[in-house]
């Protein structure tokens, strides 16, 4: 167990005593566990070694960086800053040029097999992966260097996980996620654009306290934070089961609360806790505060999730200089079609008819 | 002007009652599936009234559309076990085109449906044609069955994992599920289309042969009369 005297040499290294145990226990509750297990955290996160972490920038915006450190709760910043060790982050860090390799170099030989590797951003492969260069070394260069030494890969972000932006259609730099890359070990995916950082807590804690990630699904995310959707624990639900849709942004049913589904929300196929944890330590989140779900925390989301006010993609048809069609003008056009087809069908049946027994008195007129 | 036919008909047995009843739970549950289906898709505006008066109309679409699908599900799985266990015409041996006599077949049928030939063939079974077709639907069926599954039951760990392998994201699902509804709707259309123009253009009586499972066939007709021995008929 811990003592009073424990936290305070904890809370000399910057977090207040409240400040800490509060952020553990924001950790059980992400992570769905009781409240018992926050002392056994404390434990496990007061260790005098702080596991080192190594965090990785590749093609990406920094956003879910930025998310992290200006979390309005600016305890969990802190908490995590404090929790871990952070060798290397190219954003954080004071070092640059010849040092920060260094820096580098040294955290992953001297820490190998302990350390944690964090992915923010998707790392391109095509054209032996030119595109994105650090120090002049590539990024799968690097990612080869660093990840088998981690214990533990943590992707951040779409990008980190699947991707992202730059591996939409037609992904000219061959972008893909760490999972793409390194398939021989487990990556713990948490996607979002940007991911909400207590999911990100919530997985450092856990590994800290049992030494093993939380339980994973399908696609390498964390079933605590991805393990059901949106739509499911919306509070707009009830609308949508009543039938109660808003039609276009600021009509009425806008106004009123309505579901976003018919302005092309995502959340019946979205996988995340947002409308459960919130953001920004206000309440708030996009379907809260009028805006349908993006799905951004799924694979392909850029692709597969556009456009972003329709409920379905469009389907690229390779004619006509490639058009894009909506599904349901594709339905139309074939049923349509069909239908033109039959009434042609049927009318050449008809005639021939028509014609035939046209002939056929002719005939028999002609036999008299 | 009467036109009689010259040709004395039998009354033959072709389809069994299993297969009858899997032809119509199909029919009804895809009509169900369709119209409730479409209503998921576009709910059309009712919030002027639904705000008074509670009519949970949504999710009762959705329910009648998840019972609609476990019954296209069973009648599915009784069509697939009728290709092992029907009797001869409910094999697709009898009416795929995969051998020389179904090919022959496959090119009489298009020819009389362009209306390049007012000769029809008389068959104890499906047309190549259709059973081609039924086919493709047997097999759409199958897909639509298993991303209606995958969307119903994202969660449970097999669902998820066959729907992952197969379709990706239940978005992605989400996108089959609905591209094919249209495939549905046409076949329909095709389907009553052909089934009247047939009962216009050809003796065999099909759309009656859909309830009695007995075709019309010509007394005459070589091939298929020792085969009509073999073929109780049950009423
Ligand atoms: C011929 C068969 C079927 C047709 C024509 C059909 C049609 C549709 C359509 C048009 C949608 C709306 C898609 C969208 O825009 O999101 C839909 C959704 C759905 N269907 Fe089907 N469906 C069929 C079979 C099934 C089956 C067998 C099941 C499984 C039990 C099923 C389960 C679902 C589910 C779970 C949804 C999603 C509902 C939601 O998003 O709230 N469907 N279906
Ligand atoms: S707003 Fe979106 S997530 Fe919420 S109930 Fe409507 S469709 Fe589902």
């Amino acid at each position: 167990m811990f003592t009073k005297d424990h936290i305070n040499d904890f809370a000399g290294g910057g977090v207040s005593r409240r400040t800490f145990l509060k952020g553990c226990a924001i950790a059980a509750a992400t992570l769905g566990l009781s409240p018992d297990v926050v002392p056994k955290m404390v434990e496990a996160a007061m260790s005098p070694k702080r596991p080192p972490v190594v965090w990785l920038h590749f093609q990406e915006c920094t956003g879910c960086s930025e998310a992290l450190l200006r979390a309005a709760r600016p305890d969990i910043a802190t908490l995590i800053l404090d929790l871990i060790s952070l060798d290397y982050h190219e954003t954080l860090m004071a070092a640059a040029g010849k040092q920060a390799e260094e820096n580098l170099h040294n955290a992953i030989t001297k820490n190998a097999g302990k350390f944690i590797c964090v992915v923010e951003g998707g790392i391109p492969t095509k054209d032996s992966g030119i595109y994105c260069k650090i120090g002049g070394k590539t990024a799968m260069e690097i990612l080869g260097d660093v990840a088998p030494k981690a214990k533990a890969i943590i992707a951040i972000g779409t990008c980190g996980a699947f991707g992202g932006v730059q591996a939409a259609k037609p992904n000219p730099t061959g972008a893909v996620g760490v999972q793409d890359l390194i398939k021989d070990r487990p990556i713990i995916n948490i996607p979002g654009c940007p991911p909400n950082p207590e999911n990100f807590l919530a997985t450092v804690v856990q590994i800290l306290t049992y030494g093993r990630p939380p339980e994973l699904d399908e696609l390498g995310r964390p079933k605590f934070a991805y393990g059901r959707k949106i739509h499911d624990h919306c509070e707009r639900r009830p609308h949508f089961d009543e039938g109660r849709f808003v039609e276009r942004f600021g009509d009425p049913g806008h106004k009123k609360g309505y579901c976003l589904y018919k302005v092309g929300c995502k959340g019946p196929v979205t996988y995340s806790n947002c409308s459960v944890e919130r953001f920004c330590n206000i309440g708030v989140w996009p379907v809260g505060v009028g805006h349908g779900c993006i799905g951004c925390t799924e694979p392909g989301f850029w692709d597969t999730m556009t456009p972003i006010y329709k409920h379905l993609p469009g389907i690229y048809i390779p004619v006509g200089g490639g058009i894009r069609e909506q599904a349901e003008e594709i339905g139309k056009v074939a049923v349509g079609g069909a239908a033109a087809v039959i009434a042609a069908h049927a009318a050449v049946g008809i005639g021939k008819k028509l014609f035939s027994i046209r002939c056929s008195t002719e005939n028999k007129d002609e036999e008299k | 002007m009467i036109r009689k036919e010259p040709r004395l008909y039998y009354r033959v047995f072709v389809w069994s009652g299993t297969l009858r009843l899997f032809h119509w739970t199909l029919a009804f549950s895809t009509f169900i599936l369709i119209l409730t289906g479409i209503y998921i898709h576009y709910p059309p505006i009712t919030t002027k009234w639904a705000e008074f008066k509670p009519l949970y109309i949504m999710a009762t679409l959705r329910y009648w559309h998840f019972a609609a699908g476990y019954f296209f599900i069973c009648a599915l799985a009784v069509r697939f076990y009728l290709f092992f266990a029907g009797n001869q015409y409910e094999r697709p041996t009898d009416f795929l085109p995969i051998n020389k006599r179904n090919l022959k077949s496959l090119v009489y049928n298009i020819k009389f449906y362009l209306y390049l030939t007012d000769e029809h063939e008389c068959r104890m079974g499906h047309t190549i044609l259709a059973g081609t077709i039924y086919f493709v639907l047997f097999i759409c069926g199958v897909v639509m069955g298993l991303t209606g599954l995958y969307l119903l039951y994202p969660e449970t760990p097999t669902i998820a994992k066959i729907g992952h392998e197969l379709f990706g994201t239940p978005q992605q699902a989400r996108l089959i599920h609905y591209l094919l509804n249209w495939f549905f709707i046409f076949f329909i259309l095709v389907h009553l289309y052909i089934a009247i123009w047939n009962d216009f253009n050809a003796p065999d009586a099909i759309i009656s042969g859909a309830f009695s499972g007995s075709k019309m066939m010509p007394a005459d007709l070589e091939c298929p009369v020792e085969e009509l021995e073999k073929i109780p008929f049950e009423k």
